[in-house]
Order: C-alpha cells, then sequence, then structure tokens
C-alpha cells in the first residue's frame, strides 16, 4: 500500500509537469496559429498577374489559408488604425500602399526554419516585391516551445527514475521476505521465468494502480485549481482554456506507470537472481 | 547414474573437496559418511548444479552438470529429489501444497496434482495430514512430507542430506525405512549423514569422506 501510495506521489509529479507542458505547449500552438506572413505584390501589378500569383499560392500545399488585401483595402486599414496619422498619406496623392496576400501557414510548416524556406521560395514569385513576418517573434516562440520541451523531458526523465527505484525497492524487500521459499522452488526445478513471473507482475499491478491514482489525485487538484479560479475571478475565461490529459493520455499514462512497474521489478530480479545464482 | 571424476572443490583457500572420484550405478542406495565439514553437503549440492567444482567432472543420469547452462539446471533437478534435515517447506502452505509444488512448478494438470500428490502422501504415511501446515506437524511427519515432495514427481535419483540430524532414534529408524521401500521402487538413494545410527541400520554401500578426500569404500551389515 506505501509502495502505491509513493508511487502514486512520483507519478503524480510527473503528471503535474506533464499537465503544465501540455497546457503551455498548447498556448504556444494558439500563438503560432496567429502567425501571418505578408506577401506585398509589385505596386503596378495587373488584376491578371495578381490572379496568378493567388493561383500559385493556393496550389501550395504548406498555405492553409490566403486572404487578398488590395491597395484600397490596405489604405481603409491604415486610416482605420491611425486615424490621427492619415494626413501623412494624403499628402502624396496616391495611394502608396501595395496589395498583398495574408497566408497563414499549415501546421507543419510553421517552424523558424520552414517559414524561412516558404518566403525565400515567395521572393522568387514573379510580380511579389516583399515577404514580411516576424522572424523574432517566431524564433523566440520556438526557443520557448524547445525550452519547455527539455525542461519536461529532464523532470520526466528524474521522476520516472525515481518511480522506478521506488518500485524497485519494494520488490527487493518482498523479494527478501520470501527469499526461503524461492531458494525452495529453485531446489525443486523451478524454471528462472516461473519465479519472476509473479513478481514482474507485482510491480505492473503497483505501477498500474500507482500510475492510476496519480491521475485521480491530479484530477482531483485540477478541478481545485480550475473552481479556484472561476470563484476568484481574477483569470476570468482562462480556466476554459485550460485543459486536463485526454482519455488516450490518461491510458497512456498508465501503461507508463506498467512499464515503470515492470522495469523495477526487473531491475530488483535481476540483482536478486545474481546474488543467489 | 552418478559419476564424479577427479572433483576438487575450494572455499576461501580452504580445500571442501579433493580429488573426489566415484561411480554410483542405477538404483543403488549409498550412505556417505562423515564428520560435519567433511564435504558431504558441497558433494550433494554439486548433483544438483548448486555448486560448480574447481576442477574435474561429474555426471547425473547422462548429463554433465559440470558444463550445463543455468537454464538447464532446473530440468536436472526435477529429475533428482532432495531431502534436508531442515526439511525446507513452506510455512503457509498446506501438506498437500508442500507436496504438490514440484508438479506445480513443471505445469502438470490440476487433476494429475490431485493423484500424485495422494500417493506420494500415502506411500510416507502422513496422508491424514493434508490439510495441516507444517507447523502443526510432529517433526518425523515433516520430515516425511518433504520426502514425499522428493519423490512425488518420481525422481531417478533422490539425495538426502542429514535427513534424520533432528530426529530421535525411533523415528531414525522409520525415515531410513522409507528410504529403503524408495529405493526398492529403482530410485538411486544417496544419503549423507554423519550419524552412526543410520549406519547400523543400512546393510548398503558406504562412501566415506574426511577433510574433503574419498576414504577406501566399506560396506556395513546391519
Amino acid at each position: 500500500m506505501v509502495a502505491i501510495l509513493t508511487t502514486a506521489f512520483t507519478l503524480a509529479c510527473v503528471g503535474i509537469f506533464l499537465l503544465l507542458y501540455v497546457n503551455l505547449r498548447a498556448a504556444a500552438g494558439w500563438l503560432q496559429d496567429d502567425i501571418k506572413i505578408m506577401v506585398y505584390l509589385d505596386e503596378r501589378l495587373a488584376s491578371d498577374s495578381i490572379a496568378e500569383v493567388e493561383q500559385h499560392l493556393r496550389g501550395d500545399r504548406a498555405v492553409a489559408s490566403l486572404l487578398f488585401i488590395s491597395k484600397e483595402q490596405a489604405l481603409g486599414e491604415f486610416k482605420a488604425q491611425f486615424p490621427s496619422e492619415s494626413h501623412l498619406l494624403e499628402g502624396l496623392g496616391q495611394n502608396p500602399l501595395p496589395a498583398s496576400f495574408v497566408v497563414a501557414l499549415s501546421p507543419s510548416f510553421r517552424s523558424p526554419d520552414a517559414i524561412n524556406r516558404w518566403a525565400e521560395r515567395v521572393r522568387q514569385i514573379a510580380g511579389v516585391s516583399k515577404v514580411d513576418y516576424n522572424q523574432d517573434w517566431i524564433d523566440a516562440l520556438a526557443t520557448v516551445i524547445r525550452s519547455i520541451e527539455l525542461v519536461a523531458i529532464g523532470i520526466g526523465v528524474i521522476l520516472s527514475a525515481a518511480a522506478v527505484t521506488i518500485i524497485a525497492n519494494t520488490i527487493r524487500l518482498t523479494l527478501f521476505a520470501r527469499r526461503d521459499e524461492i531458494a525452495i522452488l529453485r531446489l525443486i526445478g523451478a524454471t528462472t521465468s516461473f519465479i519472476r513471473i509473479p513478481y514482474l507482475l507485482e510491480g505492473a499491478v503497483l505501477g498500474a494502480l500507482g500510475s492510476t491514482l496519480s491521475l485521480v489525485m491530479l484530477k482531483f487538484m485540477y478541478e481545485l485549481f480550475r473552481q479556484q479560479m472561476r470563484t476568484t475571478g481574477r483569470f476570468a475565461g482562462l480556466d476554459n482554456l485550460m485543459a486536463f490529459f485526454p482519455p488516450s493520455v490518461c491510458l497512456a499514462l498508465v501503461a507508463v506507470g506498467i512499464g515503470l512497474g515492470f522495469a523495477g521489478s526487473f531491475v530488483s530480479i535481476r540483482r536478486f537472481g545474481e546474488a543467489k545464482a | 547414474m552418478i559419476q564424479l571424476i577427479h572433483v576438487s572443490k575450494q572455499y576461501d583457500q580452504r580445500p571442501a573437496l579433493s580429488d573426489v572420484t566415484l561411480e554410483i550405478g542405477k538404483g543403488e542406495f549409498v550412505l556417505l559418511m562423515g564428520p560435519s565439514g567433511a564435504g558431504k553437503s558441497t558433494l550433494l549440492r554439486m548433483l544438483i548444479g548448486a555448486e560448480r567444482p574447481d576442477e574435474g567432472q561429474i555426471f547425473v543420469h547422462q548429463k554433465n552438470v559440470t558444463t550445463l547452462k543455468p537454464s538447464d539446471v532446473p530440468y536436472l533437478r526435477r529429475k533428482v529429489g532432495t531431502v534436508f534435515q531442515d526439511f525446507r517447506l513452506l510455512p503457509k502452505k498446506s501438506v498437500f501444497d508442500n507436496v504438490a509444488l514440484p508438479l506445480l512448478v513443471q505445469g502438470v494438470s490440476s487433476a494429475d496434482i490431485r493423484r500424485k500428490v495422494t500417493e506420494a502422501l500415502r506411500a510416507v504415511g502422513v496422508e491424514h495430514k493434508r490439510d495441516q501446515l507444517p507447523a502443526g506437524l510432529s517433526t518425523g511427519e515433516q520430515q516425511r512430507v518433504c520426502i514425499a515432495r522428493a519423490i512425488v514427481n518420481g525422481p531417478v535419483v533422490l539425495l538426502a542430506d542429514e535427513p534424520t540430524g533432528n530426529l530421535d532414534p525411533a523415528l531414525t529408524a522409520e525415515i531410513i525405512e522409507l528410504f529403503k521401500l524408495i529405493n526398492a521402487r529403482g530410485t538411486t538413494v544417496v544419503v549423507a549423514t554423519h550419524d552412526p545410527l543410520v549406519m547400523g541400520q543400512v546393510n548398503r554401500r558406504v562412501l566415506t569422506l574426511s577433510q574433503g578426500r574419498l576414504l577406501p569404500e566399506q560396506r556395513v551389515m546391519g
């Protein structure tokens, strides 16, 4: 029982971090969804040529969505966004703002490198004068995501090793308590697997129960946290953006628990077996 | 059935067995005599692959135990029944379950287990104690249960290490009679003992070990 609880607490720590990671990753994903690339067109591009560029972009599998902004629309937007500065353009006589396409890329083309390559390619298209996007922001976002991933992997590995050690020690105590029984089984002709399998199963069951209990604890803490956010009202709306693990991840976590339990007993049994050989 | 060729074994520079060569034929009943520390237990442990000799070869039932892979040792032990001075019964399992253990590890069907365990318990005279725990039995009965466990899967060899060490003379005589009966059914029996009472009750071949060396053979009448 103590082993199940200790395993549950350890796995819950893994779970808390994983939950944090999943939510941060999702948040980073929303930010990535907002990355828009501006494809500016040549000043005096005929409407046929604009249609050609549009066709070219629409045929690109990296492009998720496309919005055309004409010179007039650009001017209208500028005036709407900067009403006090609109007189600056009036002095020029003609509309200096170019027509453009606002492009959103597909998720698999949103890495900084992929965006760079895509922008480079689009610059070569006849009629395109400039491709603009916020490279610093994209690089910073990618760095943040990579850091979150690295820290998640690091903490996950450390806590998983802790879970394996806890289960290994529990199984070692069980093996020690049953050493006479094991010695007798060996003497009467039990094979190694006959002796090992029950302990491997015990480790796997410990891991399964520990991880299930850790999920229950996590869910409870998660709901409590959300409730707290709702009642204080300070982060209203944010609680709806938070998400718990989907069922598939929950099942995967139980499977990881089983795997860690199995690994823990395997380590103990091997050491015990070598000592008794 | 059993053959040792120039077998030697040392523990921390101290010889446990020195150049022992012997042969025990199928169906023989052999007493392995000698004082404590003479090397009797070491020799028996080598016969079941629990110890490896430093030198020499050991054959049991045509198998070279010296070169046996660890994964093959359990299969050798299924052919060799072992009886110990301290019985080595599982305290939380009933007499029936203790005796059933060698069959269970071999994956014998439960119907066959029931039949064979009942036969073995009947052969050693403790069938009526089948549902009791070992702690509820007398020492003589515990040793009988240990013998039933050793013979339940019909071994070709029965090894007994000081089987009467914890028994009084009357019980010793009973246990020796039991070994004689098992031997009469064709099982090779090797009893290691330092108990002169046992020697007095057996008219068989005697091998004597002294400080790890095998002394010239003798045959006793009893």
